[in-house]
């Protein structure tokens, strides 16, 4: 079977003729029906319009001088009932002022009498595109508002100047203003929640070229203490052919049972800490205090057996923790409080905290920032976390006196951080594999290094819940680089906060 | 050389509460011990220590609880507040985080698992 373009209906256009002279019936029947159409025939204005009440004609041939009834007179009426009938005017009296005036009154063309079958073909195909079209566009509207109306999602629609196009029951709903409809009505007259009109308004003044999307949470407890509810709120700018920003999709989602379960996660997460944390840090710690001889003399045999004992439980500790971390990053990422960060300022934080293991290693720090880098728009613990694990890595896996460089520049629509050293680097096999869980790259060269193999996995996480994304350069022997693309906030100029 | 400073060591767990103790004493400081806020505050009361070691979660009642009521009477406000925080930070909806930690009037806190020289530092720099 060969691939057919999807028709919706196999739809025969209906035609009327409407014409006192059997000649002229007879003729547009014959030219029409070789072309497919069905046509209909009747002999004056009264019998025309019966007809029309009938049935659903998409183009009518109209004579305008017929006895009884006028053409103009049956025009009227078809529009008065039928306004988007398409009335093609046939006129033995091919004056200018005649087609003018039907033309005037809704007609959608004219045929001069006598006319060639070539003639009828044309007018006719030219008004049954024109009605196709039509009808295409009113199926999409069709199709779009009965999707729309469908979601359990609200959806709204708004124009360049704030008004609403389109909002969905679950909208109005989520709005609580269920009763009279709002489309025309501006933003400002109806919308209750006072973040979401600032953010519909900044989305429709971001620049079209970044990635656009504003994204909050409304706690609608804050607006009437009953009601729990926590709702997603996104609002996405759309753009006419120019790429200019036309008016505003926005989306609310009821994210009030995701919210309790990432309650709970985190809840049974901390727990979880505290009770695997806790005995080991006792554990830790008598060990420690014997290894200190504080408990009595300790020979050298028992003092290397203790201390071997201690470096295992402290790493347990560290990858309780880290798969903890892990835990409360996913439980996390699902919707969290975002802000404006300059990471140029975190980026010199981070660098100052791990400066002296640096230092302890011989290792240059470099650091370059470019002037007046954007913000961006994050969770400013994640950002820490990411830069810390790049930074601990650089560290950890370049030999002394090597040479960590930290770049951070714009990139088109996005923030670039790059964490370059010059260490062993890693194989290209390997490259995937150390953004997974637990993968640790085993060689002679790393056997001593200590780690739990979760620190990329977790900044791979980060980063791509910040809709950005990671990658890795590397030549083994000569060092890597990892490059951190971080969408750039929208908005310059405007300091708004986007949370609570 | 004045008298040895007394630091309060509270936690639910006697081997953490023994073991910081043991390393305390060894630095000279005189160490008193108390197992839930509770009973850390009556301690306080029958003696005021210089310095107090607190965990956060505890039963009866909290670090937090005790920290804000003693930065906030008028006799306790000036012993210092070490907390002992066990949990990983910036959980979104958790109560026993870093953050917290930072955000109550405590003078210092430090995270679990404890490094039992870095927390001699602490108390250290603050008792000088």
């Amino acid at each position: 079977m060969s691939a057919q373009p999807v028709k919706i209906s196999q739809y025969v256009p209906k035609i009327l003729v409407i014409d006192d002279e059997k000649r002229i019936r007879n003729a547009c029947r014959i030219v029409l029906e070789e072309n497919g159409y069905n046509v209909l025939l009747a002999t004056n204005g009264r019998q025309g319009l019966e007809q029309i009440n009938a049935n659903h004609f998409d183009i009518i041939l109209l004579d305008l001088m017929m006895p009884a009834l006028s053409g103009f007179e049956v025009l009227t009426a078809i529009k008065k009932k039928h306004p988007d009938t398409v009335v093609i005017i046939i006129t033995g009296y091919a004056t200018l002022e005649y087609s003018v005036e039907a033309m005037k009154q809704g007609a959608f063309d004219f045929i001069p009498k006598p006319f060639t079958p070539d003639h009828l073909r044309v007018t006719v195909a030219k008004a049954i595109e024109h009605t196709r079209t039509l009808r295409d566009i009113s199926d999409a509207h069709s199709r779009i508002r009965t999707m729309v109306n469908s979601l359990t999602d609200g959806v709204m629609c708004t124009n360049h100047q704030n008004h609403v196009v389109l909002a969905n029951p679950t909208f109005l709903r989520m709005n609580g203003y269920i009763t009279k409809s709002v489309v025309g009505c501006h933003i400002k007259d109806f919308l209750k929640f006072p973040k979401l009109r600032e953010m519909i308004h900044q989305a429709l003044q971001m620049d079209g070229r970044t990635y656009s999307e504003l994204s909050t949470e409304i706690d609608l407890a804050s607006y009437s203490a009953d009601d729990h509810r926590v709702l997603n709120a996104r609002c996405l700018p759309f753009k006419d052919r120019e790429g200019k920003n036309i008016g505003v999709i926005t989306v609310l989602n009821d994210i009030t049972a995701l919210k309790q379960m990432d309650r709970m996660k985190s809840d049974f997460v901390s727990t979880v800490s505290h009770e695997i944390q806790g005995p080991m840090t006792a554990v830790m710690m008598q060990l420690k205090v014997i290894l200190d001889g504080l408990a009595g003399e300790v020979t050298a045999k028992q003092k290397k057996m203790l201390s071997r004992a201690l470096d295992k439980i402290s790493s347990l500790s560290g990858m309780a923790s880290e798969l903890l971390d892990l835990a409360r990053i996913e439980s996390g990422l699902i919707s969290q409080e975002r802000e404006r960060l300059d990471l140029g300022q975190i980026v010199k934080e981070q660098v100052a905290l791990h400066l002296p293991k640096a230092q302890e290693a011989n290792h240059e720090l470099i650091v370059r920032l470019e002037d007046d880098l954007p913000p961006i728009l994050a969770h400013r613990r994640n950002i820490e976390e990411v830069l810390s694990n790049l930074i601990i890595n650089a560290i950890k896996y370049t030999p002394g006196q090597g040479r960590i460089r930290i770049v951070a520049e714009r990139s088109e629509a996005y923030l670039l951080m790059c964490v370059e050293d010059n260490g062993m680097g890693i194989q290209e096999d390997q490259r995937k594999q150390v953004f997974k869980r637990f993968y640790r790259v085993k060689n002679k060269q790393t056997r001593f290094i200590h780690g739990t193999g979760l620190g990329l996995a977790i900044v791979k996480s980060i980063v791509e819940s910040h809709q950005g994304h990671i990658t890795l350069q590397s030549e083994p022997g000569k060092g890597a680089v990892f490059s951190v693309f971080l969408p750039i906030f929208p908005i310059d100029e405007k300091k708004i906060e986007l949370n609570r | 050389m004045t008298d040895k400073q007394l630091i309060l060591v509270v936690d639910d767990d006697p081997d953490l509460v023994e073991s910081i103790s043991m390393k305390l004493e060894s630095q000279n400081y005189r160490v008193d011990k108390a197992y839930d806020g509770v009973e850390a505050f009556a301690h306080i009361q029958n003696e005021k220590p210089d310095l107090v070691i607190l965990d956060v979660m505890m039963p009866r009642k909290n670090g937090y609880q005790l920290c804000d009521e003693l930065k906030k009477s008028g006799n306790y406000s000036d012993i210092v507040i070490v907390l002992l925080t066990a949990v990983a930070d910036a959980v979104a909806s958790t109560n026993y985080t870093h953050l917290d930690g930072k955000s109550t009037l405590a003078d210092d806190y430090i995270p679990k698992p404890i490094d039992l020289d870095n927390l001699m530092q602490i108390v250290h720099d603050h008792l000088e």
